[in-house]
Formats: C-alpha cells, sequence, structure tokens
C-alpha cells in the first residue's frame, strides 16, 4: 500500500479539498455582507427589468416573423401533456381490462395490511 | 512534514503504470461520457393517481407480500424533481421502503407554467396537500396517513399539520427542514428586504426562473462546482463514481422554477419577518402554529448541510408540541443525508426503525 502521505495523487487532492473549502469559506464570508447584497441585488433587478423588456420585444419580432412564440409552444406542450396524460389513462384501463381476462396475469391484488415491525416479533424480509 | 526517506521507492513504478492506466482510461471513458446519456433515474414502477397543474401524485406500486397499515405520503420540495429519492435501483429511497413492506406515494412537482404564477401559499398547504392525502386515503382505504418532508416540502408539511392538527395524520417525518430562517445566513443576506426588492422581481418575471434558484444554491459553495468537475475527471476511469456523479449532478442541476406569488410569501413572511419562528405565521387567514402539533415526529438533520445550517432547524423539535418527538443528527449535507451510500447506511435504516412502530 502506497504511503499516502507520499503519495503525489493523495497529496492533489488534498490540496484541491483544502482549496475548495478555503475559498468557500473565503466567498462565504464576503458574501455574507450587506455591500454583497447590493451590489447583487442591483445587477439582479437590471438584469430582471432587461430580462422582461426582452421578452416583450421578441414577442413582437417572432409574430412579425410569423414564427410561434414561447406561450404558443408552452400552450402546445400543454396540449401533447394532456394528450400523453389521457393516452397514459388509456393504458392503464387497458392494463386493468387484459389483468382481469387473462389468466397468466391474475387481477393485481393489493397486500394485506397486516405487517407488524420486526420489534413486535414481525418478520423482516 | 515527512522526511523523502519514507518514499518507498519500489512502489514508483508501480504507481506510474497505474496513473498511466488511468490516463487512457480517463480519454476512453471520457468520450464515453459526453456520448452517453447516463442512468435512467425514477424509474420504480408507479402509478399517477392524479394530475393538477405542477401537483402530481404517484402511487408507488408495492413489492412486499404484506404492507403496514399506514400509508405514507412524501412531500417534495418545491424547487427540485422527486427523483432524488428514486435514483436507481440499490440506492432508491422508495424502492427501500417498498421492500421494507410501507405503502408509498408522493406529491411531486413540475415546472408552474406561466399562468401558474399566481399560486400562492394556500394553494400548496390548504389545497394540494390535503388533496393529496384526501387521495391517499381513498386509494388505501386507510384513514391515517404519515407524512415525510423534505427540506421545504417539510415547511410545507409543517404548516399543513399546524392547521390541521385534528388528523388524518398519523407521524411526521421531517428531512433537514428549516424554521428559523434568520439563520439561514446567506439566504438571509441574498434577500436583505433593504436591497432585494422581491415584488418587483415577481411583477418582472412571473414564476422565479430556475436558473435563479440553481445559482442562488450554487453561490452557497461557488468553488464546489468547479472542484467536483476536477475530481469527475480524475475518477472518469472509476464507472461507480461516474454514475454516481451523473445521476446527482442531474438531478441538483434539475431545479424547478417557483410560482411567483408562492415565492412572495416566502421571501416577505419566511425570510423578512420569520414567521414560523415567531409564532405568527398564518396561511389563508389560518394560524399555522407548530406548537398546535401534537403527532409523533422524527426530524432528520445533517451535519455538514450548508443550504439548511442546523440553527436553521434546530428549533423544529424544541417548538412542536409532540410528546413523541425525536431530532436525529446524523453525517452528510443537505443531499447525501437523503440519498446515496451514505444515507442507505445512516438515515433509511434509522427511518425504518422508527416509522415501522409507528404504523400499524
Amino acid at each position: 500500500m502506497a504511503d499516502k502521505t507520499n503519495d503525489p495523487a493523495a497529496i492533489w487532492q488534498n490540496m484541491m479539498g483544502e482549496m475548495e473549502k478555503g475559498f468557500n469559506a473565503f466567498a462565504n464570508q464576503a458574501m455574507a455582507s450587506p455591500e454583497f447584497s447590493k451590489l447583487v441585488n442591483q445587477v439582479g433587478g437590471v438584469s430582471a427589468g432587461a430580462q422582461k423588456q426582452l421578452g416583450e420585444l421578441m414577442e413582437k419580432y417572432l409574430v412579425t416573423m410569423n414564427l410561434p412564440s414561447r406561450a404558443q409552444m408552452v400552450s402546445m406542450a400543454e396540449r401533447l401533456q394532456s394528450i400523453e396524460g389521457q393516452l397514459n389513462e388509456i393504458k392503464a384501463l387497458l392494463h386493468q381490462a387484459h389483468s382481469g381476462t387473462s389468466d397468466n396475469h391474475p387481477v393485481a391484488t393489493k397486500p394485506p395490511r397486516t405487517k407488524r415491525p420486526p420489534s413486535t416479533g414481525g418478520e423482516q424480509k | 512534514m515527512n522526511a523523502p526517506a519514507s518514499l518507498d521507492m519500489a512502489a514508483i513504478p508501480e504507481r506510474i503504470q497505474s496513473e498511466v492506466q488511468r490516463a487512457i482510461q480517463r480519454s476512453i471513458k471520457g468520450v464515453e461520457y459526453i456520448a452517453s446519456s447516463g442512468p435512467s433515474l425514477g424509474s420504480t414502477p408507479k402509478d399517477i393517481l392524479q394530475v393538477r397543474g405542477t401537483m402530481n401524485l404517484y402511487h408507488y406500486r408495492p413489492i412486499a407480500d404484506e404492507i403496514y397499515r399506514v400509508p405514507i405520503l412524501i412531500v417534495m420540495a418545491t424547487t427540485n424533481r422527486g427523483y432524488i429519492l428514486d435514483m436507481v435501483p440499490g440506492q432508491s429511497f422508495i424502492e427501500f421502503l417498498l421492500k421494507r413492506g410501507y405503502d408509498v406515494y408522493m406529491l411531486d412537482w413540475t415546472a408552474p407554467k406561466p399562468e401558474e404564477r399566481s399560486l400562492r401559499m394556500e394553494d400548496y398547504v390548504l389545497d394540494f396537500i390535503p388533496d393529496c392525502v384526501r387521495r391517499v386515503q381513498r386509494d388505501s382505504g386507510e384513514t391515517d396517513v404519515s407524512v415525510i418532508g423534505y427540506c421545504f416540502g417539510g415547511v410545507l408539511s409543517l404548516l399543513y399539520a399546524s392547521i390541521f392538527p385534528d388528523g388524518p395524520m398519523k407521524n411526521l417525518i421531517c428531512f433537514t427542514t428549516p424554521v428559523d430562517f434568520r439563520e439561514m445566513k446567506l439566504f438571509h443576506n441574498f434577500s436583505d428586504r433593504r436591497y432585494f426588492d422581491v415584488d418587483r422581481l415577481i411583477d418582472s418575471v412571473g414564476n422565479v426562473p430556475p436558473e435563479m434558484i440553481l445559482s442562488s444554491f450554487e453561490m452557497l459553495r461557488p468553488a464546489s462546482r468547479a472542484a467536483s468537475q476536477v475530481q469527475l475527471w480524475e475518477n472518469i476511469w472509476n464507472d461507480e463514481y461516474v454514475k454516481s456523479y451523473r445521476m446527482f449532478d442531474r438531478w441538483a442541476t434539475d431545479t424547478l422554477p417557483l410560482a411567483g406569488e408562492y415565492f412572495r410569501t416566502i421571501t416577505k413572511d419566511l425570510m423578512w419577518d420569520n414567521k414560523l419562528f415567531n409564532d405568527t405565521m398564518s396561511v389563508g387567514g389560518r394560524k399555522a402554529d407548530i406548537s398546535k402539533i401534537t403527532v409523533p415526529i422524527l426530524h432528520a438533520v445533517a451535519e455538514h448541510d450548508h443550504i439548511v445550517p442546523y440553527d436553521a432547524a434546530k428549533p423544529l423539535i424544541q417548538k412542536i408540541g409532540s410528546a413523541d418527538k425525536e431530532e436525529v443528527m446524523l453525517k452528510g449535507g443537505h443531499v447525501s443525508l437523503v440519498a446515496g451510500a451514505n444515507a442507505i447506511k445512516r438515515l433509511w435504516p434509522k427511518l425504518d426503525l422508527w416509522l415501522s412502530e409507528r404504523s400499524i
């Protein structure tokens, strides 16, 4: 077994771990200041406003280009989701009907709710 | 410092050979990594009982011959997907529960749609959870239901339990659930009311984008993403490491947006006014006082949780009204508490031991 203290790979991993911890601790200290919060929220506020304006502009552009907008795509995704949901229901019904008629697939019965914990003498499988 | 004399000269050629082999493996596996799609997650067989917008209720198909009387409803955190509790066979909390004889349901979330921006805290606590509890009762034929809440799912479960203290909740299990939001120091600072204009944000974007949620999580440990990628490259020859990395990385980056009004309430009532801790919280005009909760409760917290530090979670057991209450602190972090090798040997058996006696 190689000595960990002389193993270059172990030394490298240890160094990486220590650097990660050190940087995280340093950054956490900096991020705990009110100045950091102020700066982050100024930047975040500007970017949220810009995002909204860009979204509106993009919507107009897509209409002009005769392309579907995000809202239309979302609506289409919802329709697909609803169709998928209905297919799942049909599949479940078919599965039930099939397992009810086939000898190979007896009707699925729920297991009895009689299990006892091992501490009271119940069997732990 | 160790003296150079302790260097094992005989081991050097063997070490060099091993490193060369690993370097070759890294190149081969690195290409495979880029080309492959990763393990399939959340594949324990289940039936979808209800889908209503962002809300999804699943029932996992029992696999034991005999099950405990009381079913379990797991309430997932609204920021992340429920498959963290159902990774791959052998590493799935859901599979573990099923094998141990529990009847398991999960309230999981999908991304709220733009028109769901108006969902409020009361929709989650007074509508989604009670609706799921009713459906679990109907499907299982049992009146009692045990609830397991993970992270913010735990907060929602606490609010629900405090508003409906007379049942039908039989047991409550919270995983790493914050109560004192002042102690989530960095989140508290990011959302400092002097600088964070939550109204402007919600009015601008509607739902809070997942990128914003993800970056606020990553900011808590800014060096960790880069370090984990270096570690991945070092260990890319190791299939088990890569599989585990992919599972957790996919889950961690698969963050959900948050409904705008709901986020507004979280920020104002919990982050700013710390109402849950101060016993002034109400949801839809109904007082949510956790001292009213009397059901047996287990709170599992992680020793190295950087998202919900122990000081934020500690008051839960102190404030709760139950006589049968227990807090267990386990080694690990916010995610490794519930999933992965650490959870398999620590949290899962502890939970089984606690819950089995209370599920009959």
